[in-house]
């Protein structure tokens, strides 16, 4: 009998232990994220560093893709609206495009986090800072270019001026290799569309073009891809050549470090991260928390054949992010400029 | 007698049609490479004619298979997402095999075996190619992602596979002599053997071919597998280039293709057109997006060029066409 | 003469006997059963599928597709096609956008809008009609002009709405009694005229004579170009209407706006029974090809269906239902 009180006793103070904790933090039952291209390495591994954090927190996490499309995407959310989500996550295709999208989610009252990109009349937004990314990455290349490349820099910079996070990454590059190096020029500012073909058949006319360049910078790892692969296939030697990445989308970069003798940096991302702080705002929205305008996920520059071995393993074909290493890089404050600056 | 007569006589008649338009666009060609090497040097240096004569590589051998598919009067909108698949698959067979032959013969038969999904859906179930070939690339576009979620890694580091687009026999990149290899068949085939006769007959009217004996519908089938393993061939190429099996390789790459062939002078109504049209069409449009880079104008330019001139030279070729029928 | 070639649809049979008996020798019935087929399994397989709101949403979403889908129906039912009409839509949104912000009225705006859709209409149709030039050629090539002029315009960033105004955001998202969305209306209205418009109108007739068989319908002393010209400057019209709609759903002009667009409506159309050669297809199967794609993006997006399978079906039922089409129409 006595046992029986006692684990009686024991239970409902468990349950009164559980349910203070819940009071502290409720968890939304579901949450929706629209991504603007599942099929893309990023995407997948921001997707993947939800699903992680979701499981973690019991909470149904449902992904929709817009597939690169604006109007796909407003379709989406607004199928995610009707079926009654308790937080809404997207990565806008475009920043202006889901403006009357967030103005709906208000007037529904649902609570909604955007990665990646601001929006007008948002309340917050999950994203790295695009300009401290590539100003770090730069000053790191600037330190190679003066223990290996004689304090040359002249720059190849694969573009993508489609849109404002990547300009930031090719302005920030610069500025921070300028810090290094004040005479560092960008010699080529090319489109090179984010997508390795086109990147490389842009990087081979501009090599042609002028052949004096010695540091390759691509937006993101498709880029500098193109760029090195253009590189290559001129018959160049890869002597006398750095290449910087951005991203650590997935496993390219890791191949491209292990093989490619010239890949030397890459400006880490890490989109499992930011997936993961993307359903820790929406955790805290549900709850009426106060959260800032600009939650900064972060990031830093991977130096040397060896730099991404203490943030990520591979296995085969899967590679998996070691959380401990990742969560102990402390993001900044505030980003030093953002597409407001441009 | 009369039936093989009629098929034989739109040969030559095509072919001195289009020996016109030829004329002009290789004037078109002479004045663009002269304009762009006048203001930048650099345009005939070594490295730059390579690297023009590496993309157009690629674009001629599907344009190749094209060229035949238009004049047969059917299209294929799949290859781009066709090249980027079989890309894949010839990484990943040559991963797993660790031979670059197998890998590569994986990759090509793939693309063959999608020209002949195409040909059997266009030809069997009656399905209008433009649209047939629209529904086989979003299947494609699909499928590449369910074979492999990221890009495919190469993990042999076999020289031969990066050899096939980096390679040189003599002074000449290895594409660029499988390019001239595929265009020497396949102009061969068009134009001296009684197959490339039937090509244009099919094209010019089914109806009439089919009641002169022949099957017009396995032709089409034929000219839908050699555009589909040609499309493979370049997914190999390509895959060799960048190193990887890219999922979201050649977008946009269909209309490249089709742009050139329409530029060439090739019909879309098919019955006429030629390769060697191809040839300075696929020549002169990638003279053009490489110039646009060697002059440093606005790379949105890339866009808009390509259009004019392909609605300027089918308009210049149709104006000659009237002039030539009175 | 041309009565007779240009099928069965130009002749509007009158009673509604004669009517559902039309309806069963051609197409329609076929795909009215295969939608309704879609939306009992789908409401079967998920809960949240058959609910107002949802169906109200799918009709909202698809009526972009259905006002551009009208034009392209109607273009290729003359012999013709638009595959420009994807730029286009994004593009309107630029003149919309600036002179509404300039002006800050959206009446100026929408005029703007469709004036640009005007031009690029006469420009497609006359290079096309009048001068002869393959319209999938034409438009291709306007496809790449425009999407390259709005890239270099707007320097590849989406232009806001400064002034926010109201009207501007009710146009793509209010609704109607809080219950249909406006473009759905938009959609619904200019269905009907343009099924009127193609079933009792002589210029109706006209499109199908002409495109069934464009020497006859000469013969019959129908202006072939004028007609086809005609049709261009419609198409354009609409997927104006329809931009104008995307950049309300949009709340601005964006650059990348209604890319792949002319695709799906292409397919669409071919869907909903008409034929690419021309002279054959009617707008309510049209109008049911655009449901039935609508329907099935959103039901396989509630089954949580990955993209990748939502493009692999949509590619298998596009091939389906034409071959279906095409070879039923052999039988007969």
């Amino acid at each position: 009998m006595t046992k029986f009180l006692a684990t009686l006793l024991a239970t409902s103070a468990a349950v009164a232990v559980m349910s203070a904790s819940a009071i502290a933090a409720e968890m939304p039952k579901k949450i929706g994220y629209v991504t603007n291209y599942a099929t893309h390495e990023w995407y997948q591994n921001v997707i993947k560093g939800m699903q992680d954090r979701a499981q973690q927190l019991g909470i149904e996490l449902e992904v929709r893709d817009a597939n690169l499309d604006v109007n796909k995407q407003v379709s989406a959310a607004e199928d995610f609206m009707s079926r009654g989500v308790d937080v809404l996550i997207i990565t806008p295709v475009n920043e202006e495009g889901v403006v009357p999208l967030v103005r709906r989610a208000k007037e529904e009252g649902l609570p909604l986090v955007l990665e990646g990109n601001p929006v007008k009349g948002m309340t917050t937004m999950v994203a790295i800072c695009d300009y401290d990314t590539g100003y770090h990455a730069g000053v790191e290349a600037g330190k190679y270019a003066k223990g290996h490349l004689g304090g040359v820099a002249k720059v190849m910079n694969v573009g993508l001026p489609l849109l404002s996070a990547t300009v930031l990454r090719s302005n920030g590059f610069m500025d921070g290799l300028k810090t290094e190096i004040p005479d560092a020029t960008m010699v080529h500012d090319l489109d090179g569309g984010g997508n390795p073909d086109r990147a490389l058949e842009i990087s081979a006319a501009a090599l042609a073009q002028n052949s004096d360049i010695n540091i390759i910078y691509g937006i993101n790892d498709s880029s500098s891809q193109g760029g090195l692969q253009a590189w290559k296939a001129s018959g160049r030697s890869q002597d006398g050549l750095l290449v910087v990445g951005t991203g650590g989308e997935g496993l390219g970069f890791i191949n491209m470090m292990n093989t490619e003798p010239s890949y030397q940096i890459e400006a880490a991302m890490f989109p499992e991260k930011v997936g993961f702080t993307a359903i820790d705002a929406a955790v805290k929205l549900f709850n009426d928390e106060e959260v800032p305008q600009h939650i900064v996920s972060p990031t830093t520059p991977m130096i040397g054949s060896d730099g991404w071995k203490q943030y990520y393993s591979v296995d085969g074909t899967t590679r998996t992010i070691n959380w401990d290493a990742v969560n102990a890089v402390q993001p900044a404050e505030q980003c030093m400029k953002t597409a407001a600056d441009l | 007698m009369s039936e093989i007569t009629q098929p034989a006589k739109s040969g030559p008649v095509a072919g001195r049609l289009a020996n016109n338009s030829q004329i002009v666009l290789l004037a078109l060609l002479v004045v663009l490479c002269i304009g762009i090497s006048l203001s930048a040097a650099q345009f005939y240096s070594v490295e730059n004619v390579i690297a023009i004569l590496r993309q157009c590589s690629l674009v001629l051998i599907v344009g190749a298979g094209m060229t035949m598919l238009l004049i047969a009067g059917e299209v294929d909108l799949s290859v781009g997402a066709s090249l980027a698949f079989s890309g894949c698959v010839a990484m990943d067979v040559t991963n797993k095999t660790g031979s670059v032959f197998l890998g590569a013969l994986a990759g090509i038969l793939f693309g063959g075996l999608v020209g002949l999904f195409n040909g059997l859906v266009v030809t069997r179930l009656k399905v209008n190619s433009l649209i047939a070939t629209i529904a086989t690339m979003m299947i494609l576009q699909g499928g590449v992602f369910l074979y492999t979620r990221e890009a495919v890694q190469n993990k042999h580091q076999q020289p031969a596979f990066t050899d096939i687009s980096t390679g040189y026999l003599g002074p000449i990149p290895l594409p660029v002599i499988i390019a001239a290899a595929v265009f020497a068949c396949a102009y061969v085939a068009l134009r001296y053997t009684t197959l490339g006769r039937y090509i244009y007959a099919v094209g010019a009217n089914a109806k009439a071919a089919r009641l002169s004996g022949r099957r017009p519908e396995q032709l089409k089938l034929l000219v839908f597998v050699v555009t589909g393993l040609l499309a493979g061939l370049t997914g190999l190429i390509l895959a060799s280039l960048m190193n990887t099996g890219q999922p979201t390789a050649g977008r946009g790459f269909e209309l490249t293709v089709i742009a050139a062939v329409i530029l060439g002078g090739t019909s879309l109504l098919g019955g006429r057109g030629t390769l060697l049209g191809t040839l300075l069409g696929v020549l002169i449009l990638k003279v053009i997006d490489n110039g646009i880079i060697i002059l440093r104008w606005d790379q949105n330019l890339q866009m808009i060029v390509p259009g004019v001139v392909i609605v300027l030279a089918t308009y210049l070729d149709l104006v000659r066409r009237r002039a030539d029928a009175r | 003469m041309p009565q007779s070639l240009s099928l069965s649809a130009a002749a509007g049979p009158k009673r509604p006997s004669e009517w559902l008996r039309a309806l069963f020798r051609r197409n329609e019935i076929a795909l009215l059963l295969s939608l309704v087929a879609l939306i009992v399994f789908f409401s079967l397989a998920s809960d949240s599928f058959l609910t107002t709101r949802n169906i109200t949403n799918v009709l909202g979403q698809a009526s972009l597709a259905m006002v551009a889908g009208i034009g392209v129906g109607v273009l290729v039912i003359s012999g013709e096609i638009d595959v420009s009409i994807g730029s286009l839509a994004g593009a309107v949104g630029i003149p919309l956008v600036v002179i509404m912000n300039m002006t800050g009225s959206l009446e100026l705006g929408i005029a703007g809008a469709l004036l640009l859709a005007l031009c690029v209409g006469v420009v497609n149709g006359f290079l096309a009609a009048y001068i002869g030039i393959n319209s999938l050629i034409v438009t291709l090539g306007s496809m790449f002009v425009i999407r390259g002029a709005v890239y270099l315009y707007t320097g590849q960033k989406a232009i806001p709405d400064d002034l926010m105004l109201e009207s501007f955001y009710q146009i793509g998202n209010g609704r109607l009694f809080g219950a249909i969305s406006y473009p759905a209306l938009v959609a619904i209205v200019l269905l009907s005229a343009f099924i009127y418009l193609m079933r009792h109108r002589p210029f109706g007739r006209k499109l199908y004579a002409v495109g069934g068989n464009p020497e006859v319908a000469r013969l019959a002393g129908y202006d072939v170009k004028r007609v086809k010209f005609i049709a261009f400057v419609i198409c354009s019209l609409l997927a104006g209407i329809s931009g104008i709609l995307l950049s309300s759903r949009l709340g601005s002009a964006v650059h990348v706006a209604g890319l792949g667009f002319e695709f799906q409506v292409v397919a669409a159309v071919v869907l909903g029974g008409v034929s690419l050669a021309g002279g054959i297809g009617s707008l309510f199967g049209v109008a049911l090809g655009v449901l039935i794609l609508s329907f099935l993006a959103n039901g396989l997006g509630m089954l949580n269906i990955a993209t990748e399978w939502q493009l692999v079906t949509t590619g298998l039922i596009i091939i389906a239902a034409v071959a279906f089409d095409e070879l039923k129409r052999r039988a007969k």
